[in-house]
């Protein structure tokens, strides 16, 4: 019996689990309807109207992917505990780490099956609206898949060691601030002060910067991307999340289940 | 005792809050022993340390301080809980599974090969009873069922000692006898089973050996036959026709051990002074209903533990 096979069981657990959870039909019905409200919105407008089919799209699958990364991710070490189905787990020969891994990839991978069917639907739309597809949507969408990843493995950091509120919050925050960063950065390196120009370089080392994720733009306007621009957010995003997810196990393993 | 299964050794623990400033102490120095075989009842009013001490032994509470083993190995050890089964108090498993995809989902942790899961799940559901309850979901099993399906989970990977947490906790008397009847035939398959309770009447129905904690101290640790055999032999006797100067001179000799109304006494006494009792009655043209033995039971000696740690 390998690691893998046991974090392979813990995950397969936490996405049936997800499967079975009628709340995530209905987050994903709406997440479908709004992508769907694209094509009333674009004909408000008489120019660019597949841009903006396409934008109300992506915003909606990055908005409700998130919006799930974050409320599913902080409850979910929280609700084992909570209903102490953490006990009979981990005194089993598995280590507190493997738990949280294999909760991490099932939620993971739950989530990444959300954003392929937002993304079918997306795609549904778009060619009904006589919009254009390529390899850049999808990378658009490979880009909402790794900010999503960081985020979960961010809401479980902080879901490890403080409440399921506390936890929505800083996870929100770092979201936000997240997409801030780089313009925050912009904005200090243009200020005369020295102080300012350091404390906004080092914010923006500090916490992630979610907009190296967003190919979006590219795609609504069909610009080219090239190799590195994909694989540089990616390796990005596994250092952030290795980060995250050792420090949570670091946090998990001392901790008490009362 | 070198044939010990689980050894706990001085285990201290105390609980820290409010960043630190306050901590609470559970366990002071709690040392007791398991033998191979034997089915060990952890005894204590609610709060005493019971679960607490149970925790530690399954590596979900770290001890502040003092040793803990379970066959040789550091509770910390992740390995050896190959070899261990746990059942923790009032269980909540995933309701979403059926109790045959929930025993498949444990075997799985366990390291139960692929080959032999089916087989051994489908084996567990039979001996718990479940056969036929294999299929459906756990949100829709009553209370006995959910603890005889895990009791199963805890035997999944066929352990060596099980823990259970206030097995019969909240079951009725149907449910306590099932459990209790699995319980006896974990035992007859060679498992030590440690059992944590307070409810005293299945300790004595089932247990081998027993300790009692009181305020995270052990109190007593023995045999449970030897801890009823020791205590003094109580004696009921039953008077009728005592007179008020019979009564008065009973009251005196035997103080509160004379209960009664009128011409109705009842004496309870320790064997050896029936005898003297029978005497003083019968000289006063008393007469005798009854002599009965009163059997000391775990309770009596359970609740002058705790008032004595009480009264320290």
């Amino acid at each position: 019996m390998s690691s893998l096979d046991r974090i392979a069981a813990i995950a397969g657990n936490t996405l049936r689990e997800a499967i079975r959870n009628r709340v995530l039909y209905a987050l994903l019905f709406f997440a479908l309807a709004l992508i769907g409200t694209g094509v009333l919105l674009s004909t408000l407008s008489y120019v660019e109207r597949e841009r903006i089919l396409q934008d109300v799209g992506f915003a909606a699958i990055r908005v409700f992917s998130v919006a799930i990364a974050v409320f599913v991710g902080i409850g979910l070490v929280h609700k084992e505990v909570d209903r102490r189905t953490i006990f009979t787990i981990l005194s089993k020969p598995i280590a507190r780490s493997e738990f949280l891994l294999g909760k991490y990839l099932g939620l993971l991978a739950t989530l990444w099956l959300q954003i392929a069917v937002m993304g079918a639907g997306f795609a549904a739309v778009s060619l009904a609206a006589g919009a254009p597809l390529g390899a850049v949507h999808a990378a658009a969408l490979a880009g909402i898949a790794a900010e999503v990843a960081v985020i979960v493995a961010i809401a479980l950091l902080f879901s490890a060691f403080t409440s399921p509120m506390l936890a929505s919050l800083f996870t929100a925050g770092i979201w936000l601030i997240g997409h801030l960063t780089r313009d925050l950065r912009g904005l200090g390196a243009q200020s005369q002060v020295e102080a300012v120009k350091r404390a906004t370089e080092w914010l923006y080392r500090a916490l992630p910067d979610l907009d190296a994720f967003d190919l979006t733009l590219q795609a609504a306007h069909r610009l080219p991307i090239a190799t590195s621009d994909l694989l540089l957010p990616l390796a990005y995003a596994l250092g952030w999340i290795a980060i995250a997810l050792v420090a949570a196990a670091w946090i998990f393993e001392r901790r008490d289940f009362r | 005792m070198s044939s010990a299964v689980v050894s706990v050794d001085g285990l201290t623990k105390e609980f820290r809050s409010g960043f630190g400033l306050r901590s609470k102490r559970v366990l002071r120095g709690v040392s007791f022993q398991v033998a191979e075989g034997e089915i060990f009842g952890f005894v204590g009013p609610n709060g005493a340390g019971k679960t607490t001490t149970l925790k530690i032994l399954m590596g979900l509470i770290r001890a502040s301080g003092g040793r803990a083993r379970v066959l040789g190995h550091d509770v910390r050890e992740t390995d050896y809980r190959r070899q261990v089964g746990f059942l923790p108090e009032a269980p909540y498993f995933y309701d979403y599974l059926t109790g045959r995809e929930f025993l498949r989902f444990y075997a799985r942790v366990c390291g139960v090969a692929r080959p032999d899961r089916a087989a051994r799940v489908e084996t567990l559901l039979d001996w718990v009873g479940l056969g036929h309850a294999g299929g459906a979901r756990l949100r829709n099993y009553s209370k006995g069922m959910l603890q005889r399906v895990g009791i199963a989970q805890a035997l999944v990977h066929d352990p060596r000692v099980v823990f259970l947490d206030e097995p019969m906790s909240g079951l009725d008397p149907i449910g306590r006898k099932e459990i209790r009847d699995l319980i006896r035939r974990l035992q007859a398959e060679g498992k030590t089973v440690f059992m944590n309770t307070h409810i005293l009447s299945d300790v004595e129905m089932l247990c081998d050996r027993v300790a009692i904690i009181v305020q995270g101290e052990i109190r007593f640790e023995g045999s449970a036959h030897a801890l009823l055999a020791d205590d003094e032999r109580d004696a009921e006797v039953v008077l009728t026709g005592v007179g008020p100067a019979l009564a008065e001179r009973l009251a005196e000799r035997f103080g509160d051990a004379v209960r009664g109304l009128g011409e109705r006494v009842e004496v309870a006494i320790g064997q050896k002074r029936v005898g003297e009792l029978l005497s003083e009655a019968l000289a006063a043209g008393a007469q005798v209903v009854s002599v009965a033995p009163r059997r000391a039971s775990l309770e009596s000696i359970f609740l002058s533990a705790v008032a004595e740690q009480a009264r320290r």
